[in-house]
């Protein structure tokens, strides 16, 4: 049941960009089309499960006072292990996201979820929390840079929706955009959950 | 003091187990990076200098010793075949020279006789509007089907009509195909 709850949290009540606010710089940057925001939210997603999967075993090993050091240790592996994989599976993406990948190292969503969480729970749990915190993370991504990329560019995963006729609002695509609709969508989930309570 | 000890005991381990598995790591996906760099980075100069072809000259290149360079350190070179049915019908490979502001890297086609399939401008840092204009198909083109003693600029008695305006690129351009040609003895002798 906890295992359960654990992985949904992050797909509505705590969902990190929209919920928590975390992970904002990836959020912005990499958004321009639904394919790119969809890529980091996989990688980082991949990089979270695993970090917690590490540091929930580890849980009682690591001293308190050397935790955060162990911990980035960790999570620096796993975003090489990524960096390494997608330069050589996926090139055309990992040029797209080019420095953001190394930076998902200084993700605080996974350092905060390795401090927070996975350190202080068992395996089952932690994993669960990861998955679900990084499915957030990734169906966020992928919605914001779905938006951008229809309404910015006409397209949606590259394949064109809006006809020829359709006039691109190529502000979406620029950084201007990324605040625009971030704070529309925040806004959108604060009404929303407004009204239910 | 025990605390001490148990915080650089774990530290220790946890940095070594990482720097393994990620040596690991590098070793295994060296291949494959380094293939999916050339296939992004140099296969379209790769197709547009080559003849037809069947296979992946990417998947076939051959790694050449070409000498040594300043330090003395050895210099590879990757040489790129076309093959039709299996047969090699020419190869294609990277060549650089000095144009007016820096080295201009150019990829070369040349065929079993020795002569030019076509070339192609990689990178460069010529000056927008006239020396980097060599990259345009107006220039380069002019390479194609060249036979190795026509490639100079046609001031010099060649086949090559210079950029007005550029002559130093054009140059720079026509020294890094004609040192491809240097070594293509050696290419010949190893790969068709």
């Amino acid at each position: 049941m906890s295992v359960v709850k654990e992985f949904t949290k992050g797909l509505w009540k705590e969902v990190p960009p929209f919920r928590l606010v975390l992970g904002l710089c990836p959020v912005l940057a990499v958004t321009t089309a639904a394919k790119n925001g969809m890529g980091m939210g996989l990688a980082t997603t991949f990089v979270l499960v695993c970090s917690n999967v590490l540091v929930s075993l580890l849980r009682n090993v690591i001293p308190s006072k050397v935790r955060i050091a162990a911990f980035i240790v960790v999570i620096a592996s796993f975003v090489v292990i990524v960096e390494l994989m997608m330069q050589a599976y996926f090139y055309p993406l990992y040029k797209v996201l080019g420095i953001f990948i190394p930076l998902i190292v200084v993700n605080c969503i996974i350092l905060g979820r390795a401090e927070a969480f996975a350190s202080k729970n068992p395996l089952f749990p932690s994993i669960a929390d990861g998955l679900g915190m990084g499915l957030g993370f990734t169906l966020s991504l992928t919605f914001l840079g779905g938006i951008r990329e229809i309404f910015g560019a006409g397209t949606i995963f590259g394949m064109p929706l809006m006809g020829a006729s359709f006039e691109p609002f190529s502000i979406l695509v620029k950084a201007p955009g990324a605040f625009i609709c971030l704070g529309l969508i925040l806004g959108l989930i604060n009404w929303i959950s407004a009204k239910r309570s | 003091m025990r605390d001490l000890v148990k915080m650089v005991v774990v530290l220790t381990v946890i940095c070594g187990a990482s720097g393994f598995v990620l040596s690991y790591v590098n070793e295994a996906t060296k291949a494959p990076r380094e293939y999916q760099l050339l296939k992004y980075v140099q296969e379209p100069s790769i197709k547009a200098v080559l003849p037809e072809y069947d296979n992946d000259p990417i998947k076939d290149r051959v790694e050449m010793d070409a000498g040594k360079d300043a330090k003395g350190q050895p210099v590879k070179r990757n040489i790129f075949p076309a093959k039709q049915g299996g047969k090699t019908v020419a190869v294609a490979y990277g060549s650089a020279a000095n144009g007016y502001h820096g080295p201009i890297d150019v990829m070369v086609g040349i065929d079993g006789e020795g002569n030019l399939t076509g070339i192609s401008i990689m990178t460069h840092t010529e000056t927008p509007g006239l020396g980097a204009r060599v990259v345009e198909p107006g220039f380069t083109g002019q390479f194609e089907g060249l036979q190795p003693g026509q490639v100079k600029l046609a001031a010099e008695g060649g086949k090559v009509d210079a950029i007005s305006g550029a002559t130093l690129s054009s140059k720079g351009v026509v020294t890094a195909v004609r040192q491809a040609i240097e070594f293509f003895p050696q290419v010949k002798k190893e790969v068709f």
